[in-house]
């Protein structure tokens, strides 16, 4: 029993409904939309010219989360998990297959949403976007599709824990959409460690946090982590 | 040949014991009724021979290998458990598709089995859109595609039409004919009794029997008579000499019980009552199936108050 026959299962079972493949888009568009949104209304000085090009990530991260929580709570409905399992036995395998089906197209797109920002942002910034180099605007791309897989991939071990995607996104978007607005700017506390906060730092020209772009996605990295094998452990011990 | 083997096999939810220290094997070559009450355990063992639940204690085996060590396991054993599991937005084909994918089976196979349970036009439509027996052949379908030497199905005939249950009826036959381990899970009698050969029957968990179908009925049906006559004075005389007790009917007929056909000829001819009509009345597996859980259903019918 291998990987690669069990992830290419999970491929087909993504890529064959036609809302995932929304989902996906809704990643791409929200970003590019809100993003343009942003560069058009910020004129003030003290704003990172950099972030408000990347603004739209806080959008469409929302749709990389609704897809690797759909991906996996699908496996929750009329006993698909059992049909599932019972094809994969090896639930460690298994989980581990869906969640390479997840990151892939989310890591796809979001590298392209981030490379199509960046382009758009910087036409739209005109002369601010002259202060930003172009490997920070490259690094910010990356970034971008780093951080909306972690958070897809957050969203997915989330979603194995709870059972119900209707739980994880109740706890997930109130998270993003509220919390993150109203610790606001209050850096350089613990508020800087929140998944969305911590990837995030990877988006701006400057910080003054004690995490950079890139010790900042590690964060990330180690919350998704956690959820995964937390959402790993509770597929591997539970009765399907 | 694969057999499975189920062996003290117990599973407890909180207090409540769904499986009791069940033991029994289910052999190829034969189609294996499994009966019960709802919530006698028929479909957790199902899950527990298939490694999705976890056994309090005792053990499930697949050709003496515990299923979730089985390499591809879609090649040995196939199951259908829950006709509502494929995705509603994904065409039956696609459902499909995946599970070949995720055992290394070829794509014709998926072709094959939509062609057998006769899904094959509908096979690019979402199952959303399929009537409860189309899901059901999807299920099926699903149980097959590996073409495996053991098939699991819980309460196939569901929901299909009656052409669907007369070919299901026949496709457990052809599957048993080729040397296959059938195990059918069924709370309906006339059906089961209509395909199986032998019969493993649960009660709260617990083996209440294990024998093939005809010795179930034979040993708990007591046999019957059925006569018509002519001369009824003549009939009842002649049976209450012999020590038989017959049972007048408003249409005519007689009934004797605890007799053969062999002995009330034999005695009618003997005493000169004319026979219009003697034929046996085979017990059926619902009378032998309530005789033996008219103790132990769990959820028995409380009387109606008036």
């Amino acid at each position: 029993m291998g990987f690669a026959p069990a992830l290419h299962a999970e491929w087909i079972k993504i890529s064959t409904l036609r809302s995932q493949a929304a989902t996906l888009c809704a990643i791409l568009l929200a970003t590019v939309a809100f993003s343009l949104l942003a560069t058009a209304d910020t004129e003030g000085a003290d704003t990172d010219p950099l972030f408000s090009a990347f603004l739209g990530v806080s959008f469409g991260q929302i749709a990389a989360v609704a897809f690797g929580t759909t991906a996996v709570a699908a496996e929750f409905q009329g006993g698909a998990l059992r049909v599932s399992l019972a094809a994969v036995p090896r639930r460690g395998l298994w989980f581990a297959a869906k969640a390479t089906a997840i990151a892939l197209p989310v890591l796809a797109v979001g590298l392209i949403t981030g490379l199509l920002t960046w382009a758009v942002g910087r036409a739209a910034l005109g002369d601010r976007a002259e202060t930003i180099g172009t490997a920070e605007g490259l690094r910010a791309a990356v970034g971008c599709g780093l951080y909306v897989t972690l958070m897809a991939l957050l969203a997915a071990g989330l979603t194995a824990v709870l059972r119900s995607g209707a739980a994880t996104l109740g706890i997930l978007i109130p998270f993003l959409l509220i919390v993150s607005f109203v610790v606001g700017d209050a850096s350089g506390s613990v508020a800087d460690f929140l998944p969305d906060r911590a990837g995030q730092v990877a988006l701006h020209s400057t910080w003054d946090g004690s995490l950079g772009p890139w010790t900042g996605l590690a964060v990330t990295a180690l919350w998704t982590a956690a959820a995964l094998a937390a959402g790993a452990w509770r597929t591997r011990r539970r009765d399907a | 040949m694969t057999s499975i083997d189920v062996r003290d096999l117990t599973k407890e939810f909180g207090p409540r014991r769904a499986v009791d220290r069940l033991t029994f094997r289910v052999l190829p070559g034969r189609v294996t009724g499994f009966l019960g009450p709802n919530g006698a355990g028929k479909s957790t063992t199902l899950r527990l021979v298939l490694g999705l639940d976890r056994p309090t204690s005792g053990t499930a085996t697949i050709d003496g290998r515990p299923y979730a060590t089985l390499p591809e396991p879609l090649r040995h054993v196939g199951a259908l458990l829950d006709a509502q599991a494929p995705h509603g937005a994904r065409t039956g084909r696609d459902h499909l598709r995946a599970l070949a994918a995720s055992n290394r089976i070829p794509v014709r196979r998926v072709e094959k089995v939509l062609e057998e349970t006769g899904l094959a036009p509908a096979a690019r439509r979402r199952v959303k859109t399929y009537s409860l027996g189309m899901r059901q052949r999807l299920g099926i379908a699903a149980a097959l595609l590996g073409d495996p030497e053991v098939v699991l199905l819980d309460e196939p005939s569901n929901g299909l039409d009656p052409e669907g249950i007369v070919w299901i009826r026949g496709l457990l036959r052809r599957l048993a004919g080729e040397g296959r381990t059938v195990l059918v899970s069924s709370h309906l009698m006339n059906e089961t009794a209509s395909f199986a050969d032998h019969l493993v029957v649960l009660g709260r968990g617990r083996l209440l029997a294990d024998t093939p179908m005809r010795d179930f009925i034979d040993a708990r049906v007591r046999p019957r008579v059925r006569v018509r006559t002519s001369d009824p004075a003549a009939l009842e005389k002649a049976l209450t000499r012999h020590g038989h007790e017959g049972v007048a009917h408003d249409d005519g007929h007689w009934t004797v019980d605890h007799a053969r056909v062999d002995d009330i000829g034999r005695l009618a001819s003997e005493a000169g009552v004319p026979l219009l009509e003697l034929t046996a009345q085979e017990g059926t597996l619902e009378q032998a199936y309530l005789d033996l859980t008219a103790a132990e259903t769990e959820f028995a019918a409380a009387p109606q108050e008036a």
